[in-house]
């Protein structure tokens, strides 16, 4: 059966709601003794104590005692687990402080391919630093949230808060960040359960002024004791009591009872509201949050608006959510019994409402509550075909974390019959990194597609519009998890097969097919098809109105190139990409300072130490300043390998550790070339640590006979450099003539493969071995053919690292009047080689290359740039229309973030940082 | 603990857990916690106790206890094959 049905392409709808900050009213016991505890100037305030103690309603006073404080408040539930849902939420509360603050952060949240969230927490806190006011965020029910994702971005957030930020928890449990640590520091306030039950007094006030009963000091303090100051306890209480004439007699029956408090007295409250109210209530349980129309939808009636301002008016545990009796919300704690009581008297009619509901909420637009409520009524049918028509909006919008979680709630069986949704079901566990699970998904969705004809009945797809690129996004899928797995051959089969299938329209998989099919080829050697290949991909994506995927890809592009041995080409696509992104206009486009560090990396290839800092380091700026983090490891390896041409191998080492550190296997399809620990047994055999370097080659397992392959090339190359230093210290003869038999097999192959750059650098590693052999005429014949090839790129850091055995070997070539002017350059290069940039000519425009932890802001480098002035500390208040304080307050970030202690030193400090 | 559902017998048996709290549930609360048994002690607290299919189902168990505002006591887990005395053991260690 196929039954049709369009695909859903609304945006998806932004809950206004759980933004709005509750009123308090003053017919509440005011709580001055706790508002009083909340301490602004500390970075966190933390309300942790059990469902029913007053936590919302101690923060709407402490909110409403200062009404001038700017507040951004956000109520949290379930759905806030999808961490870009739950960033979206705080950066718009942020909003209502300052309608643009958090644009940038926003807007990278929101682009078609957001970075880390790391680097949208950085631009945030950018943003907010800029903040002049003192301000406060507000995040309340803390405890639904249970990705750790999301407690990592908020410890982070924390760590860096600007001090005129303070952030407020309120939850039920303790959240899991360092709260020790926060304490240490005294920057942390915490009220808990002791601190929130209500006093005597406070119960007193509650119950007489508060719920307008009359009761004697003796029963407040009976209730006081049997509810232990739990404000919900005492709030059912006073309901139970209201109206009643014999309070003494129910006090002490309820003193003398041990039932849970909910269970006595929902009971008692229940049971005294007239029958319409009562059956309200249970019906309506099951909501989030609750609407007239909606509660008409799941009772059936059209009273539900009547009886919503009825329950408000009676304190029957409802809570508006906005000021115009539109949406409310029953406390949590009532919601939960209330269910629970529903759940036990009418078991069998808990579908229906639960569909009912659904039902409501797909009429209205409000997909993810219909499919919530299709998952609770049991109604997976009607689920499956709803997530199936909301996934092409939530794969745009980057939402695969939520339908990841929709579709494992689903019966296994009702998955399998369905194409489409097993195909989402792939795609998305390929985006959790789950590798292993996706080929059955895949099965699964063909075994449909073929058996459509014979046996329609089995097979079930709701929005058929997908079904026509099915196949192709199935092999593409596929192409994508060999290419993740580094297998190549794979990945070629099913990307031709992509291409075959691919619908004339279908742009977007023909790119990724392209794109992968490139990084196929890079894989197993052949850069030069990868790089055809993958610009194919990208000019797809940037004719779609996709340039950002374009930008993003050239890193990847000069890396080809570079493997080629096409240096020109390198620069020259690093420089349109550049020239691309200029033309955006916008936020910094992801990707864009690795086009710098790509630049820089030539630089240096071409010997070009000076520019190739000057370069990485308007990427490192760029970078932070766009809070962009990208592939993080290889700013250090590059770092790495400018400090080592700089002669100081110790520092380069502790940069590739870092590096190491910040490198993970993680599933995605781009092959690892240079593997970090193969660059560090290179430097090891430069400072002659000969031991670790064999220690690294038998950890690798690496072996002169190895079967060769790309992917391993450098490893072989390094193992090559180690075995010709073992024969330097030990004259084994053995060790030689094996590091040249390694090096004809490489060499053979990369020529075979016509890998240009390899063919160089395998040339020069064989000229070192013939030399160190004593075959001088070998040695010559080498470098004459890696000089010859090397020269129109513009080489020379391959020929002037290896120090005197190559300087000699120059030498020699100049005799011989090969390459006689890039030769003698080369020896000229060769002499500076390897010293500290102290000693260079070009010493003062090297700065270090030590980034800045943390980005200065925008206000921050606009306070810089007038420290760099005659201007006292009141001129430039003056200047920027601050207020002095401000300008301090600034001025001692700065100070900090800089890891300086006077404006001589931040000056100094950000003029070799280019910030000034 | 006679109340105790006995597993399917082609199965692994599952854990047993039993959950202590503070106050008198009423019995109608079982559906409420996966079909738990509810038995009341005589001092004033409640035990919550039978299978449990994995450690994300206790910890779904215990957010219900949290979210009722219920006082924790204890959560204890009972070796299948300590089921007959484990009786006596509870009593030792509430």
């Amino acid at each position: 059966m196929t039954v049709s049905a369009r695909p859903i392409t609304s945006e998806l709808p932004f809950l206004e709601t759980k933004l709005y900050l509750p009123k308090w009213s003053a017919d509440l016991v005011s709580r001055l003794r706790l508002i009083d505890l909340i301490h602004p100037k500390r970075k966190l305030t933390l309300v942790s104590a059990p469902a029913g103690f007053g936590k919302t309603t101690l923060l709407a006073e402490w909110a409403a005692a200062v009404p001038t404080r700017p507040v951004a408040w956000v109520s949290l539930d379930q759905s806030d687990n999808d961490p870009a849902l739950f960033w979206t939420y705080l950066i718009t509360a942020l909003q209502k402080i300052q309608p643009s603050l958090g644009e940038r952060s926003l807007s990278l949240l929101q682009s078609p391919q957001p970075p880390s969230i790391e680097s949208v927490l950085m631009t945030l806190l950018n943003e907010l630093t800029a903040v002049e006011e003192d301000c406060v965020l507000i995040l309340d029910d803390y405890h639904v949230i249970e990705t750790q994702a999301i407690h990592g971005g908020i410890g982070f957030l924390l760590g860096h808060l600007p001090p005129q930020m303070h952030l407020i928890i309120a939850s039920r449990a303790d959240p899991p960040l360092s709260l020790a640590r926060l304490r240490s520091r005294g920057e942390l306030t915490e009220l808990r359960v002791s601190d929130l039950r209500f006093t005597p007094d406070e119960a007193a006030a509650f119950l007489n002024q508060g719920m307008g009963l009359e009761i004697s000091a003796v029963e407040v303090s009976a209730l006081e004791q049997r509810t232990e100051g739990w404000i919900a306890g005492l709030q059912l209480a006073a309901l139970s009591m209201q109206g009643r004439e014999d309070i003494p007699d129910f006090v002490a029956a309820f003193s003398g009872d041990d039932r849970y408090i909910v269970d006595y007295l929902l009971e008692e409250v229940l049971q005294r509201q007239p029958e319409r109210v009562r059956r309200f209530l249970l019906q309506t349980a099951i909501l989030e949050r609750l609407s007239g129309s909606l509660c008409d939808a799941v009772t059936d009636q059209n009273d539900g608006q009547e009886m919503l301002e009825t329950l408000e008016r009676g304190n029957l545990f409802i809570i508006p959510l906005d000021n115009k009796r539109q949406w409310y919300r029953y406390h949590h704690l009532f919601a939960d019994v209330l269910q629970a009581h529903a759940l036990m008297e009418w078991p069998e009619r808990m579908p229906g409402l639960h569909g009912r509901a659904g039902e409501w909420y797909e009429q209205n637009g409000l997909f993810s509550d219909a499919i919530r409520h299709a998952l609770a009524a049991h109604d997976f049918e009607r689920a499956a075909g709803l997530i199936e028509q909301m996934w092409p909006t939530m794969r745009r919008r980057q939402r695969e974390t939520t339908v990841l979680g929709w579709i494992t709630s689903l019966p296994d069986s009702l998955i399998r019959n369905r194409p489409v949704l097993s195909v989402a079901y792939a795609l998305v566990l390929l985006n959790d990194g789950q590798l292993d699970a996706v080929e059955a998904r895949l099965q699964d969705a063909e075994r449909c597609l073929a058996a459509d004809s014979q046996d329609p009945l089995a097979v079930v797809v709701t929005d058929d519009t997908q079904l026509q690129s099915l196949p192709a996004s199935i092999a593409n899928a596929r192409a994508y998890r060999a290419q993740a797995l580094w297998d190549v051959s794979s990945t070629v089969t099913y990307a031709q097969q992509a291409l075959e299938l691919l619908p004339e329209d279908e742009e977007y998989e023909r790119g990724t097919t392209a794109a992968l099919l490139g990084l196929a080829y890079w894989t197993s050697g052949r850069p030069e098809a990868g790089y055809r290949s993958f610009a194919e991909g990208l000019a797809i994506f940037k004719q779609m109105g996709l340039p950002q995927i374009a930008i993003g890809g050239t890193l990847i592009l000069a890396q080809m190139s570079m493997a080629q041995g096409r240096l020109h080409r390198a620069i020259n696509i690093c420089e349109q990409s550049l020239q691309l992104a200029a033309e955006q206009g916008g936020p910094v486009l992801p990707g864009t300072p690795e086009l710098y560090l790509a630049l820089s990396e030539v630089r240096y290839e071409q010997g070009d130490l000076a520019a190739a800092s000057q370069v990485l380091l308007s990427g490192e700026t760029l970078r932070q300043q766009a809070s962009l983090s990208g592939a993080k490891f290889l700013w250090w390896v590059v770092q790495a390998r400018l400090k080592a041409a700089e002669g100081d191998l110790e520092t380069a080492l502790d940069q590739l550790h870092e590096a190491e550190r910040l490198y993970h296997r993680a599933s995605i399809p781009v092959p690892d070339v240079r593997p970090v620990a193969a660059l560090r047994a290179r430097l090891w055999v430069r400072q002659g640590r000969l031991t670790e370097a064999l220690g690294w080659v038998s950890d690798r397992g690496l072996s002169v006979d190895d079967e060769l392959s790309y992917l391993h090339e450098y490893e072989h190359l390094t193992l090559a450099r180690v075995l010709i230093a073992q024969y330097r210290r030990d004259c084994i003869d053995n060790a030689l003539d094996q590091a040249i038999g390694l090096l004809t097999r490489l060499l053979e192959t990369a020529e075979a493969e016509e890998r240009t750059g390899s063919i160089i650098e395998i040339l020069v590693v064989q000229a070192l071995a013939y030399e160190a052999k004593g075959d001088l005429a070998g040695a010559i014949s080498s470098l004459e053919r890696a000089l010859t090839l090397a020269e129109p790129e513009g080489y020379v850091r391959i020929f002037v690292e290896p120090g005197t055995p190559m300087m000699q070997l120059l030498r020699e070539a100049i005799t011989r009047s090969i390459t006689p002017t890039y030769t003698t350059r080369l020896l000229t290069a060769l002499e500076t080689w390897g010293q500290p940039q102290d000693d260079a000519p070009t010493a003062s425009v090297v700065p270090s290359p030590q980034p800045l932890i943390e980005p200065l802001s925008q206000r921050e480098l606009d306070v810089l740039r007038l420290l760099n002035t005659e201007l006292s500390g009141p001129e430039i208040a003056r200047e920027l229309v601050v207020a002095l304080s401000t300008v301090r307050t600034h001025t001692k970030r700065i100070y900090s973030k800089l890891n300086v202690t006077n404006r001589r030193a931040a000056v100094k400090r950000a003029a070799e940082l280019n910030l000034i | 603990m006679n109340q105790l559902r006995s597993p399917a017998k082609n199965q692994h048996p599952l854990e047993q857990y039993e959950i202590c709290i503070k106050g008198y549930l009423d019995h109608r609360w079982s559906c409420w916690f996966e079909g738990l048994a509810i038995a009341l002690k005589d001092n004033g607290e409640t035990l919550l106790s039978g299978p449990v299919v994995d450690q994300a189902a206790l910890y779904g168990l215990l957010i219900k206890v949290r979210d009722l505002g219920l006082p924790l006591v204890s959560v204890m887990r009972i070796q299948p094959e300590q089921t007959e005395n484990s009786d006596i053991q509870k009593g030792e260690q509430t």
